[in-house]
This record gives C-alpha cells, structure tokens and sequence, in this order.
C-alpha cells in the first residue's frame, strides 16, 4: 500500500503542476484586482508543495500488508457495477430510463450473485417502471422517455 | 423572546400538512440509511436530494435535515444487532450495545438509544434556538476578509482532525478547493478550466462527485466485504428497569452536554463527541469493569452525544455557513441546489424557511422517537436484506440523482470517475471528508479572498489589520500546528487511529 500511496501522490504532483500551468491561461492580477487565475494558481502551486510532502511521508512509512486491488477473483464483481453504469450512461438517452434499468438491473443482480427469479423480476419492474412513474409523474424529476423508441 | 416569536412562526410553517408528510418520510428515508450498512449519511443523504428537486424549498431542505439525523439515529440497530456501525458515529456503541444484544438485551439497548437521542437532540434544537439568532447577527459585522478568514479556519479544523496524516488531509482539502474552480470565475463570470466542454461550464456538479465519492465507492467496498450475522435477540422489552434506568440518566444528561458542546466546533465529527463520551462514562463508573460487557451507559451515553452532536452542528452551518461534516457539507451543497446561501444573511432573506427549519428538528426528534420505538423489530428485518440488491439500489438512486441534476449523461460519467477515485483513494488512506469541504466552500473562499483583496487594492495586510481577521488566522494557524505536533487528546487520536 505504501507505493500505491507514493505512485498517487505523484499523481497529484502532476495533477497540481498541470493546474497552475493553466491558471497561467488566466490573468493573475489585472486593474480591478486579482483575476480568475489568482485563486487557481496559488491552489496549484500550494497542491505541488503538499503533494511532493506527501510522497516523502508515503516514502518514510513502512510498507503495509494491505492490498490496493482486491483478490482477482473479486474482479468481476467489483468490474459488474462500473461495467453498469457504463453502460446506462450510454444506453439512457437513446432508449430511455425504463428500457434501459429494465435491461441493466436484472442483469447486474444476476451477475452480483441474485438467484430467487421472481425477486429478480420484481426488482427490475420496481427499479426500472416503478422508480420512473414516482420521480417522472409524482416528483416531476424530468427523466428519459428514449429518443429512439420514444417509450 | 425574539427567537420564540421567530420559532412559533416556525412551527406554524413546519406543521403544515406538507411539511409534517416531508419530515416523516426524511425520518424514515433516513432510519433506513442509517440501518443499511455500508450507506452513510453523507451518501445517504446526497442520493436523495434527487427525491426533493421540485419539492419547495422549504419542504426540501425539512425533508433533507430529516434524513440527516434519521440516519444518524439509524446506525445504532446495526451496531447493536451485526455489531457492524450503520454509520461511523455508532462505532462505539458496538462495544456495549452488541454485548447487550448477545445478552437477550438489544430491545434496551435500541430502546434506551431512541430516548436518549431524543432528549439530547431535542436539548440541543431548543439551544440551537437561542443561540442562532445572536450568533448570525454578529456575524452580519463580518466583512470579506473576516469571512475569508472564517473559511479557512472551517477547513483547517476539518482537515487537522481528518484522517491518519495532515499532509494528506491539507492536500485533499487544496483538491477540493481545485476541483470548485471548473467553470464560471464566480467574480468576472468568465469560464474557467472547462476544456470547451459545454457541461463544464456550470462547474463540476457537487452531487456527483459525492455520489460518485461515497455512494458509488461505498458499493464497490461493500462488494469486497460481505455482512456479519445477525444477531436474534430480544426486541419486545424496549425499556430498561429501573436501576438501569437511573445509571442511563445520568449518561443521557452528561452525553447531551458533551454532544452539544463538540457540536459547534466546525471539523470535529460525530465519531469524536461519542468516543468522548463512552470514556467519561466509564471513568465515571463505580464498577468500570463492566464497560465492553454490556453496560447500559456505554450506550446511553454515545448515542446522547451522538444526536446533541447532529442538531448543534446545524448552528456553525446556519450561522456562519460553515459546514462541519461530510454530510453537513451535504446539506450545504443541498441549499445551495435550492438557491439558498447558508450563513447570517439566511436569516435575513429567509427568516421563515430558516425557522421553520429549525421547529423541524423539534417535530423530527419526536417523529423518531416515535417510529423507532414500536418499529424496532421491523428495522431489524431490513438486516437481512442481501448486499447486492441494497447495492443495485445504491447504483439506481445515483443515477437518478446524477441524471436528473441537469439532464445529462455527462453527470453518471463524472459520477463513475469519481466512484473509482473514492475507491482507491479510500484503499490509500486519502480522506475524502476534506475534499469534500474544499469542493462546497470553493467558490465562496474565493469570493472572499478577491473580493477582499480588491477593496484593499491588492495589499494582503488586510487580513492582519482587522482584529477580527487577525484572531481568525492566528486559531487556523494554532489549529494545524497542534495537528502537525499531534497534540490533540490520546483518545481522540486513537479513535481517528481505530
């Protein structure tokens, strides 16, 4: 765990170094006071100084006996929800909130281990039909119909 | 005599039809976060601000305090009964309440925990009553630079306590602030950092990156790690007899006090004033050898404090807008959604949301009390719902809540970048709390700085001055020095430790 903690603190080195390299797109100060790249600028700089901290510090513990990643045989399972919403982030505006949960729920329960079917099929009608009708009709909380089934 | 007359109104507001339906279905929305182990309140509450979107504002942010302090009661049954906390608050409440519940006693345990949250969060609304008013109008004299400096000492004291490392913490806290710049420079409203994407222009939407932070990494950790077995005992005797009644009075007065105290110091966390509490009791026993073996007072005490915590930490929030937890920046990011600034203008320009907010707490507390006593047995049964569908349910509210916020699947993509940063992040040890605090307190903190900086035409001795100022930046700087020097108390430390 320790060099995951070195290699992210890195990360972050880069990530703040990157960030008051842009700040510098804006103008720091101009005639009416600090500008838009003031606030940015000082963030990234001060992000680099405790970045780099942190890396030494990470450096200076001893190594841990916890994993980042977890056993391989809990990749799938931990991959099926990432994998999900992926996949509902691409799916929801071309065929619309209900097709889509009504497609991604059951297989998602299925593949996180959900045996009982009958528990399976109601959790995707409730999930998918159901959550639609209480935010869309009684909550009002605009949701898609789908562009290209226009269901 | 102004607070009462301003508080009656308030309770005119919040026992409206509406307002009463709102803070039962928080209660209950939020009991059954609370109850779900693996959803935290801060998670908790932000996958349903999708459900309060067209709600009133009013209404909305009732129904959100509701879940807030619903799921900081809730976390108490999992404690007790899998001996695993709903929420990091009920961590110490394993100790006694899980042996409790191992003695045929989870019935007490859960019983003794629901009056003692309401005596102590209702003690704590009523002084939250009387102090708010003349707290918000002293910080109506605060200026840009005092204001400024009122941020940075909000988020030193989150940061000094968060997490095993500073460093780390103070880093979490600059990406935060980093990450608040995306978007429209809140000063000249030119747009910054959004690498022409349209869906950047509004700035990286808040709700996303907590749901993807908590909600979504909070799935993935609860994948990695199964549930522990639930423990059968007995739930018909909820209240305790009468020798344990006296020895859990004294813990609910003493947990009420300590709760309301540590409440309104912004960045000490609700896992601390419990922590604090189960040690007084325990000094404070005759026998303490019964700590750790079912002691009612082990119980009693922290959820008190627990509870006192939740409404007194409302104060720093409603007064000075300065959120003191994850999930009280939750809420402030909840305001923000409904076109409210937190702070002492509130009390200004919306005197009859703020105190109809405040009666709420009241109204809460006993709708708790209320529901969690005879419904005990019926929590109890949401335990053994398997994970994966709890997690599926997770999954389903964040995309709701991520999709509705501007119609955008742009939204579920942040979402999920920020769910696998929370997982590894977490996995690494980098405190996502501060992060957090930097993200909602951003664009204010940075009003401030350039504002103040444009009326002292660029010179940084306003900061030092103003008395005021100057006493603000002298506690930020006293604060992080005694985080870096670890000098605060031996508990505390071995609590942020455990």
């Amino acid at each position: 765990m320790r060099r995951a903690g070195q290699i992210a603190s890195l990360c972050f080195v880069a990530l703040f170094a990157a960030t008051a390299a842009l700040a510098t797109n804006y103008a720091f100060f101009d005639a009416l006071g600090p500008g838009p790249g003031f606030f940015p600028l000082l963030l990234g700089l001060a992000g680099v100084l405790l970045a780099a901290a942190v890396f030494v510090e990470r450096r200076r513990q001893p190594a841990g006996e916890a994993a980042l990643l977890p056993e391989r045989r809990l990749w799938p399972v931990l991959l099926c929800p990432l994998a999900g919403l992926a996949f509902v982030a691409l799916a929801l505006e071309p065929i619309g909130f209900r097709l889509t949960l009504l497609l991604a729920l059951p297989t998602l329960l299925l593949l996180l281990g959900a045996r009982h079917p009958v528990a399976i099929g109601l959790s995707a009608i409730v999930g998918s039909l159901g959550v639609f009708h209480v935010f869309y009709y009684w909550l009002k909380v605009p949701l898609p119909f789908g562009a290209a089934l226009g269901w | 005599m102004d607070a009462a007359t301003h508080l009656l109104g308030g309770f005119a507001a919040a026992l409206s039809l509406s307002n009463l339906g709102y803070a039962l279905a928080g209660c209950v929305l939020g009991t059954l976060i609370g109850v779900l182990p693996g959803l935290g309140p801060a998670a908790g509450t932000a996958i349903l601000i999708p459900l309060t979107f067209n709600l009133d504002p009013t209404g909305a942010i009732i129904m959100l305090c509701a879940i807030y302090y619903g799921a900081m009661y809730g976390g108490t049954i999992t404690s007790v009964l899998i001996n695993v906390p709903g929420e990091a608050a009920s961590v110490i409440t394993c100790i006694d309440g899980h042996e409790m519940a191992k003695q045929g006693r989870g019935g007490v345990a859960l019983g003794v925990a629901a009056i003692g949250s309401f005596i102590g969060g209702s003690i704590a609304a009523l002084l939250l009553t009387l102090m708010a008013l003349p707290i918000a109008r002293a910080a109506l004299q605060f200026g840009p630079p005092e204001f400024f400096a009122l941020m940075l000492l909000g988020l030193s004291l989150v940061t000094g306590l968060a997490g095993r490392s500073l460093l780390a913490a103070l880093m979490m806290t600059v990406l935060g602030l980093a990450i608040a710049m995306i978007g429209i420079d809140p000063v000249r409203g030119a747009p910054r950092f959004a690498f022409g994407l349209p869906e950047l222009y509004d700035g990286v939407e808040f709700v996303s990156v907590v749901m993807g932070l908590f909600g979504v990494s909070e799935v993935l950790l609860t994948l990695e790690r199964p549930y522990r077995e639930v423990i059968r005992t007995e739930l018909r005797k909820l209240l305790p007899d009468r020798v344990e009644w006296r020895a859990a009075l004294n813990a609910i007065w003493r947990g009420t006090g300590l709760g309301f105290l540590l409440g309104l110091i912004p960045g000490i966390g609700a896992i601390i004033p419990t922590f604090l509490s189960y040690i007084l009791e325990r000094r404070l026993a005759k026998r303490p050898e019964r700590f750790g073996k079912g002691a009612i007072e082990g119980v009693a005490g922290p959820e008190t404090a627990n509870n006192a915590y939740a409404n007194s930490a409302m104060i720093p929030l409603l007064t000075l807008g300065i959120p003191s937890s994850p999930t009280i920046a939750v809420l402030m990011g909840a305001f923000i959604v409904n076109g409210l600034t937190p702070g002492p203008f509130l009390f200004q320009e919306r005197p009859d949301l703020v105190w109809a907010v405040i009666a709420s707490f009241f109204i809460g507390n006993l709708i708790l009390l209320v529901l969690n006593l005879p419904l005990v047995g019926l929590w109890a049964r949401l335990l053994y719902i398997p994970s994966h569908y709890l997690c599926v349910g997770v999954l389903l509210f964040c995309i709701v809540g991520a999709y509705s916020l501007k119609q955008s699947t742009f939204d579920i993509w942040l979402m999920l970048g920020f769910g696998i940063a929370g997982y590894l992040l977490r996995k690494i040890d980098f405190p996502l709390a501060p992060l957090i605090l930097g993200l909602i307190l951003g664009p204010i903190m940075e009003k401030s700085l350039r504002t103040s900086l444009e009326i002292s035409a660029g010179s940084y001795l306003i900061f030092i001055e103003r008395p005021l100022c100057l006493g603000l930046l002298i506690v930020t700087l006293l604060v992080l020095a005694s985080a870096a020097f670890n000098l605060a108390p031996r508990e505390v430390r071995e609590v942020e430790l455990n």
